[in-house]
């Protein structure tokens, strides 16, 4: 690989579906932060939808797998490992890789339908979340965020959501299981969250989900709600002045989730949720116009007005 | 494998043409490596006749003949070399079976014998009891094992365990042939035994061996006896106060003229066999003298009284392990007041030595020395009975409950202290979070057991649905207007009593909820817990809210099981559990003939079953002592000095120290001291010169053995 | 499977339920569940962890514990025509639990495969289908956000099937190799005309 003497790591950045569409302050804040720590995304061209592991996963297992051999194939190409921002790519992504990896039958089939679009998935690369790279010592490490802070988050109650497919299941996840230790009550994320310089806080059934995965949005999007709304209970109870996620999902959920709840349940939360990669970004100095928080369906303002 | 039956089908084939003469030849042929090993050799074997083998399939029921075509393995035999006589019946093993050897051998002048049956491990005493019987040396027997490695584990392949059967008793008969008379050595067994731990499996072994007038050295590592069982409240189901049926076997372990204590002592080193066994114990320096050590300095009159002045004095506080950290005590301690013996001890960690204990204790008792080291003690013991206990599994590893990380979570342990009117807190059961007394409490059964995870236990730890009960009926003992609730996937109430006893808690008001619990959250506020489980017979998901909710973790090994498995030589179960001899018929015993095995370290065991597999233990343990005398089993190496060039190779080749090099007629060679010997062939294997005689396994019946696997009997 | 004589057929639609083995179960069911979600749905001993974790069970009557016991008893039927089997968020906290090291999540999705192939299946997973299929995306992008990521300094299209659509035949092609698309189509217009 050759490198630009600053960056000690390139990686392909898979963007996923709802980071670059929805949220692009997500994209454009990864590629800026990362740059300062030393690790330089490049686009991954022609990548589409990773397959949504929910309603992919559901219908047909073999197509899911396929799809997602078709992004890595891509990175393949590129002979880059993969860097993506959302948990539910991760699960397709790296779970299908791993898979992939280890089991020569789902190898076959797979290359069996990319053969038809003069692809073949080797397993030669590795597939990481920012989240990870940025927590690792391996990679960048907390100490290396701190450093690189130059408008701390000070004064702001942030929680923090993990969401699900980063993490679980535990038994296959090998970063978890590495560095994190265990997925009933993780800290990591809020140590990431105290190198911005602001209060982490914890509150009831954090690792609860967010209720938007498996299809259920879709399917049910009152049940769907109902699970998020536990979740902003307890973090109203906290006194949270901000949710972050490490997924563009979860933060859909949440974010413009609350506008829903807000229609059908009659209630008002007024959270502002911001992925990781927003608030390294802001920390970072970069303006929230330059990170699209505008965009964002709650408004970050009360927030923004406690850390600027 | 295809490899090795194709070369069995096409000798077969063969065989049918030449069968009829090839036993002569092959008699000659076989029998020439023999003698001039014998000459130089076997000090026992005969002069050879020629070899005529009975072979006898068993069916064992259908075990064996379910599985495979029998007759044709009878054919099969019938055709091999040697053989002079071959019959099957349904169980070998049975009275009328051992008949059957006993008369064909006599019958047929028969020179060794075949059983085609289930594992040595099983019937070799039975069998060469049998040919003994028919008035030939046992070690003229040897087995096929057609059932453990064939029809069990083929029991869907009948053409390829019919195969496969053959190649066995194929095999067997090659050895047979040139099996050789041994004559077992008798050693005499030292009239003491050991006994490693003393809870109250040790404590009731040892006081077994004692009455029985053996002198039994009792090891301990901690401070006192009394073991798991002193750190619990009541026992299921009868309620008895725990101490109160305790403390008199503490009182006359200490008073036993037969038991020689030794607390704060570890096993250092084993060396030896059964009857005689050298075992180094290492008594830690406790910094305390007995009465009895400061006699031998010469302070007379002097030593450790109890009085506990000592302890007043010292300045450092640490938390009491006894009282699961819940309680302080101080560098010099007791960690209970019954003790036994009642000896303070220092903890060595954590004095720093200031020497005003020293100056308590005074200068006539001169008790305590700060300087005291570690010391070695020898002794000898013909039998050795490891009663090593349990650990308790460490809960916190089960995140899913937060032990460790919700105050209010306790582990059963900690609920028998904190229950106990001897505990921190006098018996009265509070929150640790706010000193408060709960009113609903929650048991979570199962807790780290029966778990495949790889996390927990995959075992059911046996007695925590017992002890759980018993909690709840302390709960309302002691707290009028209280609540339980056993959350529970089966309750196992297998024991003498115990069924009523669930009868009875559940009759005094405890709630039983069907389902294991998911997760356990803590309310920040009120410290107040949220037990999460799915009411699997209502069919309802379950937020319970209780004031403190009890884990019942699984027990585990010993920490270092690992290491007291090496000392004696003994294995371990696929789950860390000491490992017996027989699950069923040999549940004391243990694979190293002279040491036993007592209470949980070979698997979880409440106080009935342990009190009563520690009595079957010194039951076993003194009946070699008793005797007076053992056989070895007579498959120690020997040397065959023409051949031995003194190259001394061997000698630290040998795992258990039995070979030395000695001067004979003006040069070196090796000697076995046979009693030592197990007969592992670890030299024999070795020795470059074709040396070493292996009795029973020598090289000539090995290689016979080989060949006819290969070669399908031929030659 | 027999017949209980003599009882009429409001009556024996009643009694079906106490039989395990009625004429709509399929032994092959365990198999074909442990054979797509690779995990050992058959060691499961009900002991309820699975709901007591589930963040679904508490409002509604998803019970992922009776699934389980389906897969066991190799009640299809009775599972696929479920309208609770799509209310699992896949969030795996069973899973993680699971005391028998199964993973619940996996049987709910080989049970959601099995049901596809009876073309059960709610349209807003095949509405995902439709839209990957046109433009390479679940959510794909629009006007608004266009204009936001020039913005931000981004290309108005992300570097993927949007900013280059000749990598949308692929996807395509990969899909149709699984009659997916087509499947969807006809099953959206059965459903929505």
């Amino acid at each position: 690989m050759a490198e630009a003497p600053e960056a000690k790591y390139k990686f392909a950045f898979y963007l996923g579906c709802i980071a670059p569409n929805r949220y692009p302050g997500v994209e454009s804040a990864s590629i800026k932060a990362m740059k300062k720590l030393g690790v330089e995304l490049v686009p991954l061209k022609g990548a589409s939808c990773c397959p949504a592991p929910g309603a992919f996963g559901s219908i047909d297992l073999n197509v899911f797998y396929a799809m997602a051999a078709r992004n890595l194939v891509l990175a393949e190409e590129m002979k880059m490992d993969i860097a993506l921002v959302c948990n539910g790519c991760y699960k397709s992504i790296w779970e299908v890789n791993h898979k992939l990896k280890h089991n020569k039958d789902l190898r076959d089939n797979v290359n069996e339908v990319l053969k038809e679009i003069d692809k073949e998935y080797k397993g030669t690369i590795n597939v990481y979340h920012t989240a990870e790279l940025l927590y690792n010592d391996k990679f960048i490490g907390v100490q290396k965020v701190r450093d690189s802070v130059t408008n701390p988050l000070k004064g702001a109650r942030v929680a923090v959501h993990y969401g699900c497919h980063l993490v679980k299941p535990h038994k296959d996840r090998e970063f978890e299981k590495e560095v994190m230790l265990n997925t009933e009550h993780p800290t990591w994320m809020e140590e990431l969250v105290a190198a911005l310089g602001a209060t982490p806080v914890e509150y009831r059934n954090k690792m609860q989900c967010c209720g938007a995965g498996g299809g259920v949005r879709g399917y049910d999007i009152v049940h769907s709600l109902d699970i998020t709304n536990e979740k902003l209970i307890n973090l109203k109870e906290a006194k949270a002045d901000a949710l972050t996620d490490i997924c563009p999902f979860c933060q859909l959920q949440f974010d413009r989730g609350q506008i829903e709840i807000q229609e059908k349940f009659g209630v008002t939360y007024n959270l502002p949720v911001l992925h990781y990669a927003e608030l390294l970004g802001l920390a970072q100095g970069m303006s929230p116009q330059d990170l699209g928080l505008d965009l964002h369906g709650i408004s970050c303002e009360p927030f923004l007005q406690k850390v600027l | 494998m295809a490899e090795k039956k194709k070369t069995t089908k096409k000798t077969e084939t063969k065989k049918q043409d030449v069968k009829k003469e090839a036993p002569v030849k092959q008699e000659a042929k076989k029998q020439a490596p023999a003698p001039a090993a014998k000459a130089t050799a076997a000090p026992g074997a005969t002069t050879r006749q020629e070899a005529r083998i009975g072979v006898f399939i068993c069916h064992c029921g259908t075990n064996i003949a379910g599985s495979m075509d029998i007759p044709a393995v009878e054919a099969y035999a019938k055709t091999l070399p040697n053989v002079a006589y071959v019959d099957n019946y349904k169980y070998m093993c049975s009275m009328p079976g051992q008949t059957v050897i006993n008369k064909a051998i006599k019958d047929n002048k028969l020179t060794g014998v075949v059983v085609a049956a289930c594992s040595p491990r099983l019937h070799e005493p039975t069998f060469r009891t049998a040919t003994k019987e028919g008035g030939l040396n046992p070690f003229r027997f040897e087995m096929a094992n057609i059932r453990e490695q064939n029809s069990w584990v083929h029991m869907h392949d009948r053409e390829g365990s019919t195969e496969k059967a053959k190649d066995a008793i194929r095999i067997a008969v090659a050895k047979a042939a040139l099996l050789q008379d041994l004559f077992p050595k008798t050693v005499p067994v030292e009239k003491a035994a050991m006994v490693v731990g003393a809870g109250v499996a040790g404590m009731q072994a040892a006081l077994d061996l004692a009455a029985a007038g053996i002198k039994t050295y009792l090891i301990e590592s901690d401070m006192s006896i009394g073991g798991r069982m002193s750190q619990l409240d009541k026992t299921f189901p009868t309620l008895d106060c725990s101490q109160c049926i305790l403390t008199p076997k503490m009182v006359d372990v200490g008073r036993s003229e037969n038991i020689e204590l030794m607390t704060w002592s570890e096993v250092d080193a084993v060396e030896g066999y059964i009857g005689n066994f050298d075992v180094t114990i290492r008594k830690k320096a406790r910094g305390v003298l007995t009465p009895k050590e400061a006699e031998a300095k010469g302070i007379v009159g002097g030593g450790c009284n109890g009085c506990g002045d000592c302890e007043v004095v010292c300045p450092v506080v640490k938390p009491n392990d006894f009282e699961m950290g819940m309680k302080p005590r101080k560098a010099i301690y007791i960690n209970h007041p019954q003790v036994v013996p009642l000896i303070y001890t220092i903890d060595f960690n954590s004095c720093i030595k200031c020497g005003l204990c020293v100056t308590a204790c005074g200068p006539e008792k001169k008790a305590i020395d700060l300087e005291m080291k570690d010391e070695f003690v020898k002794v000898k013991v013909g039998t050795a009975i490891l009663a090593t206990g349990y650990d308790i599994f460490p809960i916190e590893k089960k995140e899913e409950w937060g032990y460790k990380r919700f105050e209010n979570v306790i582990t059963s342990l900690e609920f028998e202290r904190l229950i106990c009117a001897s505990g921190p807190t006098g018996g009265h059961l509070v929150r640790p979070s706010d000193g408060e007394t709960p009113k609903r409490v929650a048991f979570v059964l199962c807790a780290g057991s029966r778990d495949n995870t790889g996390v927990g236990k995959p075992y059911c730890s046996r007695f925590c649905c017992m002890y759980s009960l018993k909690h709840a009926h302390q709960i309302y003992e002691k707290i009028p207007g209280a609540q339980t609730y056993l959350m529970y996937m089966d309750i196992r109430s297998f024991g003498k009593m115990y069924e009523e006893f669930y009868y009875r808690i559940q009759d005094e008001g405890a709630k039983f909820v069907r389902g294991r619990v998911a997760n356990i959250l803590e309310d920040p506020v009120t410290k107040n817990l949220h037990v999460y489980t799915d009411d699997t017979l209502l069919d309802r998901p379950l937020d319970l809210e209780v004031d403190l909710v009890v884990l019942a973790a699984a027990v585990e090994p010993k920490a270092d099981t690992n290491r007291t498995r090496k000392l004696f030589g003994v294995s371990c179960s696929m789950d860390g559990w000491l490992l017996e001899a027989h699950p069923k018929l040999n549940p004391c015993g243990t694979t190293t003939a002279g040491v036993f095995l007592a209470g949980v370290c070979q698997g979880p065991k409440d106080i009935p079953d342990t009190v009563a597999s520690a009595e079957g233990a010194a039951s076993a343990a003194s009946i070699p002592i008793h005797k007076g005398e053992v056989e070895l089993e007579p498959y120690f190496a020997m040397c065959i000095e023409e051949k031995c060039a003194g190259c001394g190779m061997c000698v630290n080749l040998c795992p258990y120290s039995a070979l030395s090099l000695v001067e004979k007629e003006g040069r070196k060679v090796m000697q076995v001291t046979e009693a030592k010997c197990k007969g592992c062939g670890t030299c024999g294997g070795f020795c470059p010169g074709g040396a070493i005689w292996m009795n029973h396994f020598a090289t000539p019946q090995v290689v016979a053995q080989i060949d006819a696997f290969l070669l399908g009997g031929e030659q | 499977m027999a017949r209980t004589k003599g009882y009429p057929e409001a009556l024996e639609k009643k009694l079906r339920d106490q039989r395990y083995y009625r004429e709509d179960s399929d032994p092959e069911f365990l198999k074909k569940v442990r054979g797509i979600s690779r995990t050992v749905a058959h060691m499961c001993y009900q002991c309820g962890t699975c709901t007591g974790s589930c963040p679904s069970a508490p409002r509604s009557t998803y019970r992922i514990r009776k699934f389980m016991r389906r897969a066991v008893l190799g009640l299809e039927n009775e599972a696929l025509t479920d309208p609770d089997l799509w209310l699992c968020t896949t969030c795996y906290s069973c899973s993680d639990r699971c005391p028998r090291d199964i993973l619940p999540t996996d049987v709910i999705m080989a049970m959601r495969n099995l049901a596809f192939k009876r073309d059960i299946v709610p349209v807003n997973f095949l509405k995902t289908v439709q839209a990957i299929y046109s433009s390479g995306h679940g959510v794909p992008n629009n006007d608004v956000n266009r204009a936001a990521r020039e913005r931000l300094g981004l290309t108005r299209d992300p570097p993927t099937t949007h900013m280059y659509p000749e990598y949308i035949k692929g996807i395509q092609k990969i899909l149709d190799h699984y009659k997916l698309k087509a499947n969807a189509d006809r099953i959206v217009k059965e459903r929505e005309g």
